[in-house]
Formats: C-alpha cells, sequence, structure tokens
C-alpha cells in the first residue's frame, strides 16, 4: 500500500525504535487515526474552566489509591472540586453521567486488573451504551518486569475511547517508580482542563499513551547456598528456607526478589508428545529465537491460561471452548491443533511467565552477599486432584549448588525508620520473611529503637518458623516483646489479631508514642484482620468513635507509619 | 558447713514450691519452662525432657529442642482401680505419647505432653482423684510394697501402711491445686506451715519401700528407708527397719557409691512406727548434706555419722528405743506370673509387661485388651516394682471373663511364652527421653536378649530365674546393682558388666568387666555360663557362684 520509499522510512524508523518508542508511535497513530485530522481538531477541552471532577482508582496494594487522593488534593488547590472514589464503591450508572473523569489504575495477576476494579473493567468491556458526555484520562501502574506491562490501564484507556469518551490527556504508563510519571500526567491533565481551545497547541493533546520511565531494574544469577524444610515432621506445610549467594548483590530491608519459574519437565514433553512437534526447532518469541523446548520450559506460561488466551486457543482452532482458564495441555488434548504451525501460531501468542515475588529474608548488614527467602508450598485442588503451585515447587526442588536467575523488586514503602524508632511487626506464616530481614538488620547495625513481633501459624511443635533465631533475639533483648498464636493447638482458632487484641493497651501505647506498624504475609484474610483489630484498638484504647479510628489510621498511613507487605 | 547447692537456694525462695511456674506456663516463645521452674515443678511430679533423637534434625530446620514433660503418678503399693485405669489409658491418648509406662516404683509415668497439655491432664487426672504430688523430688517418694496378696492372708493390712505412709510424708504445700486445678490462693500461709520439710524439703529424694518376707520383690534393701513386715502366728507384729539404701554411683567419682540398707532395728504398733518413719525424714532432713547433691542421699548421712550414732539421734527424736531386729527370711524376688489365688480367695492374674510399656503394637494389643479388662467392672490392677502389671481381686465368679479376654488378646499366651530370663529382666527408660543416658536400655535390653536367650538354652539354663537388669546410666533406676547380671551403660553401645548380685537382693553385685560392646558381652556371658553350667553345685544360683569362684 505505501510506496516503496515511504515504506522504507517507515522500517527505519521502527527497526531503530525501542520497545517503548514503537508503543508510542502505535499509540500516536491509533490516535492520529481516531481523531481524523487530528492536527486541526484539539482534544476536548473547555473554554470554560472545569470545576467538577471525579478520580476513580482501582488498585490491590494502595499505590493507585494514594496517587488519587494526592491528585484530589493538588486539583483543590487549583479550585477545582474533585471526588475520589474506588472502582469498588464506584456507581457504575453514575458513568453516564460523568463529564470529567480520571482513573488510576494498576495492573495484577497475569496483566489483569485489581480485584477491585474488575467490576468496573467488566463493565465498560461491555458494549450497547456510549458515554457522549465523557472526557477522561488514565493512569496505569505497573512494572515492566510483568510481561504484559499496564494493560489493565492500557484496556481501560482504549474502551473508554471506544465508548465515546474523548481523552483529556494521553494514556501514562508508570513503572514502579511512578511518582515523575504520574505527577507529569495530572499537570498536563489539570493544563488541558484549563487552557482554552485556542491556546491548545495540537501535537500536544493528541491521544498518544506516553512512554514510561524505566525503573532500573538490577537481575542477577546466584548460586543456591542452603534449602531447607523449616517445617517439622508431621506438619501440614512444607515451607523453604533458601539462602541464595550472588556477586554484589544490592538490596535494602523490604525488597522482594522476583524469580520466573520454569515449566515442569514432563508437562513439557507431553506438550510436544501430543502435538508432534519437533522441540529442537527454533522459533520466534517476542523478537527473539529460541526453540520450542525452550519456549515451553522457561519462557511461556502453560498452565492456568487467562480466559483471554483461552478464547484466542479457540478462535485459532476453530473449536468452541467454554469460557475459564484452563492449562494448556488440557486444551491440547481436548481441542486438538490442526497442525503444528497451528500449534506454534498458538505458542508465540501466549504469555511470557510472569515472574512471581518473594520478600526477602535476609539483611544487607548481616548476610552481605546473599538473599534469603521463605517459600511456602503453595497447594491447591483441581477437580479432587492436589496441585502444586508453579513457582514455590520449583524452587521446593532446587538443589544446593545450583545456578538461579532472579531480579531484586525494590518497596521503597516498606523500610526501616530511623535506627531509634519502635516497630510493631506483625507476620505470620511467610510473612515472618520481612521482619527476619528487620530484625536482623537492626541486630547487626545495634538499632536502639523498641521491636515486638506477631507470629503465627498452625502448630508449635511443627511450624515455629526460625523458632530459634526469634528466640536468640529475644533472648538478646533485640526483640522487646514477641506474641505467637498457634491457630491449631486448641479447640478454638487462635490467630496474630487476637495476640493484638489481648496485648491492646501495650500496643497502642507503642503507637501512641511514634512507634511504626507492620504487616507482612497473606492479603486474605490476614491481613484485613489485623487491620480490623488495629482499628479496635485505636477505637477502644484511643476513646474514640469509629470514624475517628479510621481517621487515625489513615493519618498514620500517610505518614508512613502503616506498612502493609501483602499478597 | 559448705555453701549450700542452688537447688537449696530454689526451694527455700520458691514460695511453698510455685516458683515462676504460672509465668513459664505462659511463656509462649519456648515450650521450655524457666530454669528454676524446672526443679520446682519435680515436686509436682514432672520432668522436662525433650527428645533427643530429634535434637540434630530440628536444628537444621531452626526449630529448638521438641520439649516435653513426663508426668508420675502417686500410687502407694502400685493400685489403681478401673476407673482411674480407664481415666489412664484415654488422658494418654489425648495428652502424652500414649504409652503408658509402669515404673520400677510400682506407678505410672506418661512422656510426651506438651507445655499446654500439663494443665488439663492434670485437671483430667484429678477428676477421678489421682494426682502426682511428690512423685519426684527431694521429698518422699512413691511408697512402694510388696503388691501380691498370695504373700500373705495380712497382706491388707501390711499394704495399708503404704498408703498411710504416703499420706503422712506429703507436703503441706498447696501449690499443686492452685496452680494445675486453678484452686483459690490460699490467702492465710499458716494453713501451708510444714513441720517436716519446712521451706528447705530434704536434701535429696527419699524412697520408702515394704517387703513381706520371704520375696523381696520390691528390693526393700534398695531404699532409703526399708519396712520388713515381721509375721507371726498369722499376727503383723511390726516391722524391721532398715536404713541408707541407695543404687546410684556416677562414673569416676569415688566418693558415690551403691549401698544396701541396714536393718537398724524392730518396731511394733502402728503409732511407733509412723513416728519412726516420720524421724528418719528429720534426720536426714537436718544431717543430710546439702551442698553436694552426689553426697546427699541419706546412705551417705548414715555413713558419715555411723549408723549407731543415727539410731541415737533417731531414738532421741521418737522417744523410745528400737528393739532388736527380728529374724526374717528373703529367698526369692520375683513376680508370681499367671494365675494365683489370694489368702482371701479372691484371684490375681500377674501380667508380664516388656519394660513396663503398655501399648498397643503390631504384636500385642495389651493397652486395648487392658481398657477391656477394666471396662468390666469385676477388677483392680496392681503395679509391681518390677515393671509388671496385676489384674487383681477377681471373684471366682468373674475369673472365666477375665480369662476370656486375656486369651482372646493373647496376653497369656504373651506371659507363657515369655522365657525365664526375660521375665525377671529389667530395663530402666534411657532414651530418648531420659536427660541422663549415656546407652539405650528399655529400647536395647529386648535385642540383647534374643541372643542370650540361645546362649541359655545352649547350655540348658532356659528356666533358670536369673535376675537380669539394665540401666543407660550408672543411677541405677532399673536397681542393676542388686542384680544378679547387670549392664550398666557407659556410652553409646558400651556397658559395664556386673556380675555377683545374690537372687534375693541382699548383696551387691560387683564390676566384672567395664564398657563392653555387645560381642564382648556375649563372649564373656558365654564363657560364664558354660562354666556356671559344669561347676555350679546343686542348687547353686548364679550369684553366688560367680562369689565363690571369686570372679568379681
Ligand atoms: C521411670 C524410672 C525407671 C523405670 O524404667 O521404671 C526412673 C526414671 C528416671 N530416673 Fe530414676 N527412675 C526410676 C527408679 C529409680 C530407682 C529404682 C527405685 O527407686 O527402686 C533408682 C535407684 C534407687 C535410688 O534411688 O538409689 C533411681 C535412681 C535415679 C537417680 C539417682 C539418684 C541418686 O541417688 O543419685 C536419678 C538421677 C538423680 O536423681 O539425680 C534418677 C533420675 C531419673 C530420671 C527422672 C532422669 C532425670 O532425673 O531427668 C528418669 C526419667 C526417665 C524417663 O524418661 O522416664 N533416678 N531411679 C523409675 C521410676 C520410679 C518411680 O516411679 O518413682
Ligand atoms: C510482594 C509479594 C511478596 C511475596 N512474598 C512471598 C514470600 O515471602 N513467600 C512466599 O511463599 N510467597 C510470597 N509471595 C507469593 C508468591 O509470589 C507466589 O504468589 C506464590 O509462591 C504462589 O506462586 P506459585 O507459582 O507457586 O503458584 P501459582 O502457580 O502461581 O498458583 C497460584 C494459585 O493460582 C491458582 N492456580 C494456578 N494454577 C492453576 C491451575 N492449573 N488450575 C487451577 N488453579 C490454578 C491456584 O489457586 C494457586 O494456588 C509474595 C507475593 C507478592 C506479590
Ligand atoms: C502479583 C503481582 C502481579 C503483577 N502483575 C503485573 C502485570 O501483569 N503487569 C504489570 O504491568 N504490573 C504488574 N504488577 C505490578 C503492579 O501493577 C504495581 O506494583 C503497581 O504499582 C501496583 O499498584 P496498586 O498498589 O495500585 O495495585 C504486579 C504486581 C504484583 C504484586
Ligand atoms: S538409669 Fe540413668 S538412663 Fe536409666 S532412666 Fe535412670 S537416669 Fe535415665
Amino acid at each position: 500500500m505505501l510506496g516503496e520509499n515511504k515504506f522504507k522510512i517507515l522500517l527505519d524508523l521502527i527497526n531503530n525504535a525501542t520497545k517503548d518508542e514503537l508503543i508510542w508511535m502505535n499509540g500516536y497513530l491509533n490516535g492520529v487515526v481516531k481523531n481524523q485530522v487530528p492536527a486541526a481538531e484539539p482534544v476536548a477541552a473547555t473554554a470554560a474552566a472545569v470545576n467538577k471532577i471525579t478520580i476513580v482508582y482501582g488498585t490491590e496494594t494502595g499505590n493507585s489509591k494514594r496517587l488519587a487522593t494526592d491528585f484530589a488534593a493538588k486539583a483543590k488547590r487549583k479550585s477545582i472540586h474533585a471526588k475520589v472514589v474506588g472502582m469498588d464503591q464506584y456507581r457504575l450508572a453514575d458513568l453516564a453521567k460523568e463529564e470529567y473523569l480520571l482513573a488510576v489504575v494498576s495492573t495484577h495477576g497475569e496483566g489483569e486488573p485489581p480485584e477491585a476494579a474488575k467490576k468496573f473493567y467488566d463493565h465498560i468491556h461491555k458494549n450497547g451504551f456510549k458515554l457522549e458526555k465523557l472526557k477522561y484520562s488514565v493512569l496505569a501502574l505497573g512494572d515492566t518486569s510483568y510481561p504484559l506491562f499496564c494493560k489493565t490501564g492500557e484496556d481501560v484507556d482504549v474502551q473508554l475511547n471506544k465508548l465515546g469518551g474523548q481523552r483529556i490527556a494521553p494514556l501514562q504508563k508508570c513503572d514502579l517508580e511512578y511518582d515523575e510519571d504520574a505527577n507529569g500526567w495530572f499537570n498536563t491533565v489539570l493544563k488541558n482542563l484549563t487552557v482554552t481551545k485556542e491556546a491548545a497547541p495540537a501535537v500536544e493533546t493528541v491521544a498518544a499513551p506516553a512512554p514510561a520511565k524505566k525503573t532500573g531494574k538490577q537481575t542477577y544469577t546466584g548460586t543456591v547456598m542452603s534449602h531447607i524444610n523449616l517445617n517439622d515432621r508431621g506438619s501440614g506445610k512444607t515451607t523453604w528456607h533458601i539462602e541464595i549467594a550472588a556477586e554484589g548483590i544490592q538490596y535494602q530491608c523490604g525488597d522482594s526478589i522476583g524469580i520466573v519459574p520454569e515449566n515442569d519437565s514432563q508437562v513439557v514433553t507431553d506438550i510436544i508428545a501430543v502435538t508432534k512437534a519437533d522441540g529442537n526447532k527454533s522459533v520466534e518469541f517476542k523478537k527473539e529465537k529460541v526453540t520450542v523446548y525452550e519456549l515451553l520450559k522457561r519462557k511461556i506460561n502453560i498452565i492456568h491460561l487467562t480466559e483471554r488466551l483461552v478464547q484466542q486457543y479457540a478462535t485459532v482452532t476453530g473449536h468452541t471452548i467454554p469460557a475459564g482458564r484452563a492449562d494448556l495441555l488440557e486444551l491440547l488434548k481436548k481441542y486438538p491443533v490442526k497442525n503444528v504451525t497451528q500449534f506454534e501460531e498458538i505458542l508465540v501468542g501466549l504469555n511470557a511467565t510472569s515472574p512471581r515475588l518473594y520478600t526477602i529474608a535476609s539483611s544487607p548488614a548481616a548476610h552481605e552477599g546473599e538473599v534469603h527467602v521463605v517459600v511456602a508450598k503453595d497447594v491447591y485442588q483441581k477437580n479432587t486432584e492436589m496441585h502444586f503451585g508453579l513457582c514455590s515447587d520449583y524452587l521446593g526442588q532446587l538443589k544446593e549448588g545450583k545456578k538461579q536467575h532472579f531480579f531484586v523488586q525494590p518497596n521503597k514503602r516498606f523500610r526501616l525508620p530511623a535506627e531509634n524508632k519502635d516497630i510493631i511487626m506483625v507476620g505470620p506464616g511467610t510473612g515472618i520473611a520481612a521482619f527476619r530481614s528487620f530484625l536482623a538488620e537492626r541486630d547487626a547495625t545495634g538499632a536502639t529503637g523498641r521491636n515486638w513481633l506477631f507470629f503465627g501459624e498452625q502448630h508449635f511443635v511443627s511450624d515455629f518458623l526460625y523458632q530459634t533465631e526469634i528466640q536468640n533475639w529475644f533472648e538478646t533483648g533485640v526483640l522487646t516483646r514477641a506474641n505467637f498464636a498457634f491457630s491449631r493447638d486448641q479447640e478454638e482458632k487462635i490467630y496474630v489479631q487476637h495476640k493484638m487484641l489481648e496485648n491492646a493497651e501495650e500496643l497502642y501505647q507503642w503507637l501512641a508514642g511514634g512507634g511504626l506498624f507492620f504487616v507482612c504475609g497473606k492479603k486474605d484474610p490476614m491481613s484485613n484482620d489485623v487491620e480490623k483489630a488495629l482499628l479496635t484498638i485505636i477505637q477502644q484504647q484511643g476513646k474514640k468513635t469509629e470514624q475517628e479510628a479510621k481517621e487515625y489510621l489513615e493519618h498514620l498511613e500517610e505518614q508512613g507509619r502503616y506498612e502493609k507487605d501483602v499478597y | 558447713m559448705n555453701k549450700l547447692s542452688a537447688i537449696e537456694k530454689i526451694k527455700t525462695s520458691s514460695d511453698g514450691l510455685r516458683g515462676s511456674i504460672a509465668q513459664s506456663l505462659k511463656d509462649e516463645i519456648t515450650g521450655a519452662i524457666r530454669e528454676d521452674d524446672k526443679a520446682v515443678i519435680k515436686f509436682h511430679g514432672m520432668y522436662e525432657q525433650d527428645d533427643r533423637d530429634r535434637r540434630e534434625e530440628r536444628a537444621a530446620k531452626k526449630l529448638d529442642r521438641l520439649y516435653t514433660f513426663m508426668i508420675r503418678l502417686r500410687l502407694p503399693g502400685g493400685f489403681i482401680s478401673p476407673e482411674k485405669w480407664i481415666a489412664a489409658h484415654h488422658i494418654a491418648g489425648e495428652n502424652s505419647t500414649g504409652v503408658i509406662k509402669i515404673t520400677t516404683r510400682q506407678t505410672i509415668q506418661l512422656h510426651g505432653l506438651l507445655k499446654s497439655r500439663i494443665r488439663p491432664t492434670i485437671k483430667a487426672f484429678s477428676e477421678v482423684h489421682l494426682d502426682s504430688i511428690a512423685t519426684c523430688g527431694d521429698i518422699n517418694r512413691n511408697v512402694t510394697c510388696a503388691s501380691h496378696p498370695k504373700q500373705s492372708a495380712l497382706h491388707a493390712e501390711i499394704f495399708a501402711y503404704a498408703d498411710k505412709i504416703s499420706t503422712l510424708l506429703m507436703p503441706k504445700t498447696k501449690a499443686y491445686y492452685e496452680i494445675w486445678i486453678g484452686d483459690e490462693k490460699i490467702a492465710d500461709k499458716k494453713e501451708e506451715e510444714d513441720l517436716l520439710y519446712q521451706d528447705r524439703y530434704l536434701p535429696r529424694k527419699f524412697k520408702i519401700g515394704i517387703a513381706i518376707p520371704p520375696n523381696n520383690e520390691v528390693d526393700v534393701f534398695t531404699n532409703d528407708l526399708g519396712l520388713i513386715a515381721i509375721v507371726e502366728d498369722n499376727q503383723l507384729k511390726g516391722f524391721n527397719i532398715a536404713i541408707g539404701g541407695g543404687m546410684s554411683t556416677t562414673h569416676g567419682n569415688k566418693e558415690t557409691y551403691a549401698r544396701l540398707a541396714t536393718v537398724i532395728g524392730f518396731v511394733d504398733t502402728e503409732e511407733k512406727i509412723l513416728k519412726t518413719v516420720y524421724e528418719v525424714l528429720t534426720v536426714q532432713r537436718d544431717f543430710g548434706n546439702r551442698s553436694d547433691r552426689k553426697l546427699a542421699r541419706l546412705k551417705y548421712t548414715v555413713d558419715r555419722m555411723g549408723v549407731d550414732n543415727f539410731r541415737t539421734e533417731l531414738e532421741k527424736r521418737i522417744g523410745f528405743t528400737l528393739e532388736e531386729a527380728k529374724p526374717y527370711i528373703f529367698n526369692k524376688r520375683a513376680d508370681y506370673y499367671g494365675w494365683q489365688q489370694g489368702e482371701n480367695g479372691l484371684w490375681y492374674y500377674t501380667l508380664y509387661v516388656e519394660n513396663g510399656r503398655v501399648l498397643d503394637d503390631e504384636k500385642l494389643a495389651m493397652k486395648t485388651a487392658l481398657l477391656e479388662i477394666a471396662k468390666t467392672g469385676k477388677t483392680n490392677f496392681l503395679f509391681t516394682a518390677n515393671q509388671n502389671m496385676v489384674i487383681s481381686d477377681v471373684a471366682e465368679s468373674d475369673k472365666a471373663t477375665i480369662h476370656a479376654i486375656l486369651e482372646q488378646f493373647k496376653l497369656i499366651e504373651h506371659t507363657e511364652n515369655s522365657s525365664a530370663i526375660r521375665r525377671n529382666a529389667i530395663a530402666c527408660v534411657a532414651l530418648p527421653t531420659c536427660p541422663l543416658a549415656l546407652a539405650e536400655a528399655q529400647r536395647y535390653m529386648p535385642l540383647l536378649l534374643d541372643k542370650m536367650e540361645p546362649l541359655l538354652n545352649k547350655h540348658g539354663l532356659g528356666n533358670d530365674d536369673i535376675v537380669i537388669r539394665m540401666t543407660g546410666c550408672p543411677n541405677g533406676c532399673a536397681r542393676p546393682y542388686a542384680a544378679e547380671i547387670a549392664f550398666v551403660g557407659t556410652a553409646p553401645g558400651k556397658y559395664n558388666l556386673q556380675l555377683g548380685g545374690d537372687n534375693q537382693g541382699e548383696r551387691l553385685n560387683k564390676t566384672f568387666k567395664e564398657s563392653l560392646d555387645e560381642t564382648e558381652i556375649l563372649s564373656e556371658l558365654d564363657e560364664l555360663f558354660t562354666s556356671y553350667k559344669n561347676e555350679r553345685t546343686v542348687g547353686e544360683n548364679l550369684g553366688d557362684f560367680v562369689m565363690r569362684k571369686e570372679m568379681v
């Protein structure tokens, strides 16, 4: 279609472009096409300054919410009233009435929306309604270490546009270090909300997504030095303590490491068998040449494929497959591919395997040149069979001396405070990881702040993770207080939140005295129950109303004195 | 006077044996209790232990030692009713390893209680009026008594003394009920004033045993205080008093030695008997060594003071002089296995319990069988000092029922088919629970006997009642020094071979060879049995033979 010269120029441009530039160009053209005559037609902006906007956020770990509320405050100063609401709270019926909507949304799972954003996300993916009035812009939070970077944000941006919404400012994707990009985006939004048609320079108003500033993330190849199952005989659990030595490793307490698991060799060989594919044949995946075997073993996710991919499989193979997730092998057996070519087509369309994060359980000061993690074997039922999580099972089978790739995933907010500050740490199960790191660090550096640990598991005898280390910290005074909840050693279940409530008075004194409160471990139900207990304690001990207690906690959050590393 | 041992301080400052046990129980970070409480809790009948088999593996897992508690009941003379046995059966299943361990002092122990299970266990026991008060610690222990009524028409009358003495020598503190049952704190400490033990208790453990000649199965002379029943023309005249028995020695400590009690006289009437017993304790309380626990038992006090001075001091306190000891004869030291009829007309079945361990295993469902028997409500139970069990007080009319159950669970077979040496053998607990064990005992003895039986049979000695005992260390919990053949652990797989004790427990054995391993033991024994077989005089038992030949 393009003339040879034009085409050559385009190719040059493409070939010399970085991934992000391509995404940008793609978006740009997108915008150009959508707004027909871009140069002439400026983006929907108003002559009269806007004075009312809605900011919706979809969050899993709170970043989006934090940004949304910051923005609202900023808007106020520009005398724009901003209503902030979580996507889970948002009345979908109101969408049609919205005039100015800003969406801040992260991506989780395997390129999926956060739990709390699901309803909103699904709603805008229904068609059969239009959003004539809507002027919007999307801020997408994500992480470039995941294959589907900012997928949810992208989808929301495209969908709102499809439904007739017009962009106030282009989609902005952000990597983990999102502050700069995010504020940049919001300033553009504010500007565009206040400028008059005339002044608005066309180009900048073209709705092309802006590339994210990448957060440089260091990857390492370490050697497994030690690999221990911490649970004693007779335990219902398996929890591995893994020590990895890595040259010049750099991290801070509170960080995690990311590991991309390999697929089970048996499953891979089965897949090759049923499809009669040639494992040694090399194919192209994400601009990289790899053999089919490599691809299946180390690159792509072949279990629990997302609904989208299952349907994609259906389209390619021409089978009709009921909605829902499924393993690739299941699909191949139930709905065979026509031939190897079709199989390869499907393969390259699959997602790269997502890294799994593990909170670092070691401390730079105490364990130089090493990272330690504590990994719980993930067990789940599938049609009455026991299955094991991919990465945890893979890590469980690591052998001492084996090499392992990983990257360090910083967690800016989850940090040890000044050495003289008191900290309360609630970390049942593998949540102990962050606090083994904290305590080892404070021990090694002789920090003077008081430390209070809450730990819990099923059984005292078999599941007391790091018991002897914790005892040493207690005996040497590194731990000022320590409370333990073993849920299944007696009739009634006892959890960490119960131990918190038992010690309510003391706990509140620590908070009131400027202490910090950290939670690490399972999001559900643990971190929610802990938060409930914390609110109860603040309310009762602080003689506050429910509302005041909430505000007190929010205040702690703003001051960075209530931090969560939950999953 | 040298400075007091650490334990003395702990006792006097324990606030009537309370210590800080209540707080120790609250410590969530450990399964252990606080250091001083380890000593105090013994007076409540418990020992803190840990599974020594699991130490290494748990350490690698960053787990603390697997601390558990052993609890020992107070059962004077080893008597227990069926209701109580049923309770013990279930309590063991719910709170401990499930094994019920019959001890060499006629009571039972449960092992493996987690700290959090102690209270429920003691509560459950007390609901059936069982307690563990003073079964450990520096205090009078479980009183042993010849348990088999067959021995005398006056058995019941004599047996009653075990209970009377036990009650007489109980500590006055109510701490036990306060800590474990949750009774109200005693406001007025006067109620707890203890004239016998004061606040320092005894310098060391104190043991009392009662024997009825001619059978000395309680090993009366190994007790600090032994009472020998004197029966003339079917009347209980009173008891000969024997003092200063004790087994324990310490490897390499020349000052320690095993000693058999010395008979110092005779006492009649109940009042005088109880008075004498009581004052023997007060003499030990006031004259015993409180600085060196290795030399604190009554046997050392007696030898230090001299038997005569001790008697004089005792007579001063009791206010009368001891009569001259009456003659008595011991000619055996064995349980009456199988069915026996007591002088009272009731029936008694003595069951062989290997090392006193009552449990169900693939070979034998003994624990279940005994539960079934207890459920009939037609029997009582007695434990013997040889770790066996007597199904007792069975009426003629109920004998068949009980016999049927014994048959059904193969307990008759088990008892009858066990060889003579097995039925006369005892081994202490040792590994894995005993912290003092240097070598295996109860887990190894049966295996060694497997290898000794062929030797004995080879020399046609298979049916001789030779008293064989094994302990995992020189503390002597299976009374090895009073055995004809004894193995005393010195290191893993190594034992001192002791020979020369007599059959009825009136002469100690001596060390024949030190630290032998199994092959050495077996070849030494093979030699011994050969010469014994060929050179023994008629009816001469092994111990006497060894002495005559001056082998030790
Ligand atoms: C259970 C039992 C052995 C058995 O297999 O039956 C036993 C087991 C223990 N004895 Fe014993 N003794 C047992 C009868 C004896 C006897 C035999 C007797 O009393 O007829 C003796 C020798 C007689 C004597 O006392 O001289 C005996 C002399 C010792 C000693 C040494 C005492 C001494 O004078 O030095 C110790 C160690 C100590 O007390 O320091 C000891 C200590 C122990 C301990 C509690 C170890 C400890 O101190 O931590 C053992 C617990 C092991 C376990 O896991 O159960 N046990 N102990 C007996 C319980 C009797 C009871 O119901 O009260
Ligand atoms: C910030 C952060 C820190 C973390 N820190 C730790 C830590 O310190 N220790 C730790 O142990 N974990 C930690 N995690 C969790 C960890 O990252 C992994 O999520 C966890 O190990 C499970 O991953 P997996 O690959 O083993 O299981 P996956 O294979 O990912 O499976 C997880 C779940 O998905 C479902 N599922 C998967 N496959 C199928 C299928 N075929 N059919 C049906 N259902 C299926 C099941 O419910 C399964 O339980 C952390 C997570 C985050 C986000
Ligand atoms: C388990 C998990 C999965 C994630 N998956 C993705 C992903 O597929 N794509 C992506 O861009 N970011 C992914 N992220 C990164 C988050 O989007 C990023 O941390 C964001 O800042 C979270 O914002 P929130 O706190 O508002 O949820 C993932 C994070 C976690 C913890
Ligand atoms: S003799 Fe030694 S090893 Fe055996 S139970 Fe007694 S103290 Fe333990």
